[in-house]
């Protein structure tokens, strides 16, 4: 894949920290790498857009700028998101795939994590969820899934 | 000299310079006696050496320069165009072609020296210093015959009324020199007219013309034998003047004096007597053809006389320009002083983007005021006047980022004469609407799809001499390339004379390729067949050549066109030739659209491809082929159903009526049937990106006055 270095996750220097955001999808903890986060916004109306993928919820007017919006619960094969008061949308920018949103239950915090206390996590086929994360990482609120930014938002869509 | 700062502006003067020589060699290879094309040429050498020696380009220099020195020979009559001479010319312009692309690239020339080049270029001027002897030999001194004839010449038939008189005092006043002439036009010439204009022209680049007989509306409608007389002012030496008319092609001799005030007739009536005056000129025309029949010989080279400065030859020019209009293509060549400013296109769309912002700040407020429910009338005219100069500002703008597709398409009959050569068939290209104008970006962009539809034609399109000689067909081949502007689309079609697509042939290599199967090419239809060209990999032709026949050809334009966001279609007769349209839109970003709403979905229809909107009873639908239609004016209008393709749920119950959009795409109608009418708004198009570029029946999006996404619906892709 052309755009393998984007992620860097097992390069991570030993010794060092990485920042996270950890967002929840239902009772989960998944973390996203601080680096690809542009923007956090409250949720607005989502404009759909006929005759696309499911886990493509539409387009948002963000000042001025059409950004499209996924569902990561559809992509990942969860219940379909409930908007809440908690609902949020993260703006993600992506070197190669450029802006888009995605819809996520709650922000709850950043974490700082210790390269160290990453750990990889163990390939299982049978788990389709496992396919979209990068590894899982210790802190004090408990386990967090961090999430394979690559995976979870599809080359080509 | 730190020249690196020009270096921008060089490379767009250089490449101007070489589509001007490209196209003005051409036309000298049509018309090799044209001395305005000659001028032209000489002049863009020059400047084009000028540029490459300030900026230390040497080889480049050395190139232009022995380019000149052709040119300049040529212009003096020393040496005749030939078409070898054209060829190295050409080759001389791919030379500096190669050069320019270096520069851009490295800012440095490169190392080729493109000797056999200049050596072939020498030659052709010492070839032409032999058949200079002969010229100069038969030229006899023509000092003497100079001032001989002058009592004789048509000129002094001239009578002059008082308001000439006077204006020709003062210019002896004032020191200026009044010279009377008479221009003799060679027998053969077919368009006197156009030839006495560009004696005019000449004439008035040092000179200005205050009398002409026979008058100048009777020589711009030809009524003239072959002589034709003039009284000028002039601060030149009345050579200069001499020469520079009888730098103009099928003329035959000029002569002239200068005159002394005693020489001046009175007219007995007033200067309305032309009719009568021509009889006389045409008289004394005999005399005045013997006498100084020596001077015929080739004038000394001629100083380019445009660098004259003309001193008051404006309101005789601007008449004379009225004067003939068969000269027009000749005048066009002439470069005009423009008033203009280069434009970084960055700047221009910095511009762009800041009049969108503008627009739907605007329509926020607009939004705003509505809401807020008591706005005073006030605020309701401000806002309208704020509507407006948005607006025209946005046209400006626009207007700003337009240019003629002429700089794209100037290139092709180059191209298509390469072509020729190389493909051994005989063509011609034809162009009209070259003026058209699309944005600048779109116009950067089309060049490379016009190009391949081209090498298409040439290549696939058009069969050879033999066979077009064999199917009853002028053996010279036809290429047709057509602009035009159609509401709020510009299209540009390809077109030839040869055979036509052989759909067959089409479908067999599609079997072949594995595109389809055999059973799907059986129920394809001749149009679906056609369109499989677009499809990557697929080349007809039997033999792979450097023209065309990578099978990369069609799908890259339909790509290239699509990202234009145009489309690109073909028609084609077995037998008789196909035809390429591409319909382009006019701007990419700002346009006029009507918001309708579909269910609790707002989407905007482009205005430019609305023909009407109409009510429509439940009980006016009528199947057709379980489609439904309307007919319309005794037209048969299918209907598209928005709520049905857009997958929402309408408001609308069975038995209400119908809101009908008809739109029209080419000569295609449909009717969208919709919930209800918004209004008519100024949007902005945005790109969905690629994330959602699969859908496509949305061309877009926008962004509304109260920061709503509305979709932009691709009528073209619905019908």
């Amino acid at each position: 894949m052309a755009d393998n270095n984007e992620y860097l996750d097992e390069l991570r220097p030993i010794g060092e920290t990485t920042q996270f955001i950890v967002i929840k999808l239902g009772d989960e903890q998944y973390g996203i790498d601080i680096k690809y986060i542009d923007n956090i916004v409250r949720m607005q109306h989502i404009t759909r857009v006929p005759k696309v993928d499911e886990y493509l919820k539409g387009v948002i007017n963000l000042r001025g700028e059409v950004i499209p919006v996924m569902s990561i619960r559809i992509q990942m094969g969860l219940e379909p998101d409930v908007e809440t008061k908690a609902s949020r949308i993260i703006i993600l920018k992506l070197e190669q795939r450029g802006t888009l949103g995605i819809m996520v239950d709650e922000v709850k915090e950043v974490v700082t994590l210790e390269n160290d206390r990453i750990d990889k996590i163990a390939y299982d086929a049978k788990d389709e969820r496992a396919s979209f994360l990068c590894g899982v990482g210790k802190s004090d609120g408990g386990l967090i899934s961090l999430l394979d930014l690559n995976a979870v938002v599809p080359e080509n869509l | 000299m730190d020249v690196s700062q020009y270096l921008e502006i060089f490379l767009d003067e250089t490449n101007e310079h070489l589509q001007n020589l490209n196209t003005q060699i051409l036309s000298l290879e049509q018309d090799p006696e044209n001395n305005d094309t000659i001028n032209e040429i000489f002049r863009a050498a020059h400047s084009l050496k000028g540029m490459a020696g300030t900026m230390g380009y040497k080889r480049m220099q050395t190139l232009t320069h022995d380019m000149e020195n052709v040119f300049s020979e040529v212009r003096n009559g020393n040496i005749k165009v030939t078409a070898d001479m054209i060829d190295v010319l050409f080759q001389c312009l791919d030379a500096l072609e190669e050069y320019n692309t270096n520069i851009r690239e490295s800012s440095d020339e490169g190392t080729n020296d493109n000797g056999a080049l200049i050596k072939r270029l020498n030659d052709i001027m010492s070839g032409g210093a032999g058949a200079e002897s002969a010229p100069a030999a038969a030229a006899p001194a023509p000092a003497a015959a100079e001032e001989a004839p002058a009592a004789d010449n048509g000129f002094s038939g001239i009578k002059l009324g008082e308001a000439q008189r006077s204006v020709l005092g003062e210019a002896i006043k004032m020191g200026k020199n009044v010279y009377g002439l008479t221009v003799k036009v060679q027998e053969s010439c077919i368009l006197k007219a156009a030839r006495a204009f560009l004696v005019f022209k000449a004439i008035e680049e040092t000179s200005e013309i205050i009398v002409s007989d026979p008058s100048s509306q009777d020589i711009e409608d030809e009524k003239f034998e072959q002589h034709f007389s003039l009284i000028i002012v002039s601060e030149t030496e009345l050579e200069t003047v001499l020469n520079a008319a009888r730098g103009v092609s099928e003329i035959e001799e000029v002569t002239g004096s200068a005159l002394k005030p005693e020489d001046m007739k009175v007219s007995e009536e007033d200067s309305g007597a032309a009719e009568v005056q021509s009889a006389p000129a045409a008289q004394e025309a005999p005399a005045a053809q013997e006498a100084p029949a020596v001077q015929a010989a080739p004038a000394a080279p001629a100083e380019p006389t445009v660098q004259d400065t003309p001193a008051a030859a404006v309101p005789a020019a601007q008449k004379a320009a009225a004067a003939a209009p068969a000269a027009k293509k000749q005048t066009a060549s002439k470069p005009v002083v423009n008033r203009t400013v280069r434009v970084d296109i960055e700047k221009l769309d910095t511009l762009m983007n800041l009049v969108s912002e503008l627009i739907i700040a605007k329509n926020s407020l607009v939004s705003a005021s509505a809401m807020s429910g008591n706005s005073s009338q006030a605020v309701n005219e401000q806002i309208e006047y704020l509507e407006s100069v948005t607006t025209s500002l946005h046209e400006s703008v626009m207007k700003v980022r337009m240019v003629p597709i002429e700089s794209t398409v100037n290139k092709f009959p180059r191209m298509v004469r390469d072509l020729q050569k190389k493909l051994g068939k005989k063509m011609e290209l034809y162009m009209s609407g070259e003026e058209t104008e699309l944005d600048r970006t779109v116009v950067d962009q089309i060049g490379d799809p016009l190009m391949h539809l081209l090498r298409n034609s040439a290549d696939h399109g058009l069969e050879s001499a033999a066979v077009r000689k064999e199917r009853g067909k002028p053996e010279v081949g036809s290429i047709f390339l057509d602009a035009y502007q159609d509401g709020n689309n510009v299209v540009i079609e390809v077109r030839d004379d040869g055979n036509g697509i052989d759909t067959n042939a089409v479908k067999n290599k599609a079997i072949e390729r594995g595109v389809i199967t055999p059973e799907q090419g059986e129920a394809m239809s001749e149009k679906e067949i056609i369109d499989l060209l677009f499809n990557a990999g697929f080349s007809t032709a039997k033999v792979v050549s450097d023209v065309s026949g990578r099978g990369v050809g069609l799908d890259v334009v339909k790509s290239m066109i699509e990202s234009l966001s145009g489309e690109v279609e073909v028609k084609s007769k077995l037998g008789e030739g196909s035809t390429w349209t591409i319909r382009l839109p006019l701007t990419l970003a700002i346009i006029q659209a009507l918001m309708v709403e579909i269910g609790d979905e707002k989407y905007a229809i482009a205005l430019g491809s609305i023909q009407t909107i109409e009510d429509i009873l439940p009980s006016e639908v009528k199947l057709v082929q379980a489609k439904e239609v309307i007919t319309l004016r005794d037209q048969v209008i299918p209907l598209i159903r928005l709520n049905e393709v857009l997958e929402v749920p309408s408001k609308k119950g069975p038995e209400d009526n119908l809101v009908v959009v008809v739109v029209k795409k080419g000569d295609k109608l449909a009717g969208l049937v919709v919930d209800e009418l918004i209004g008519q708004l100024e949007i902005v198009i945005k790109s969905l990106g690629k994330y959602i570029n699969k859908c496509k029946i949305i061309s877009g999006a926008t962004v509304l006055g109260d920061g709503e996404v509305a979709l932009i619906l691709d009528a073209n892709t619905l019908i």
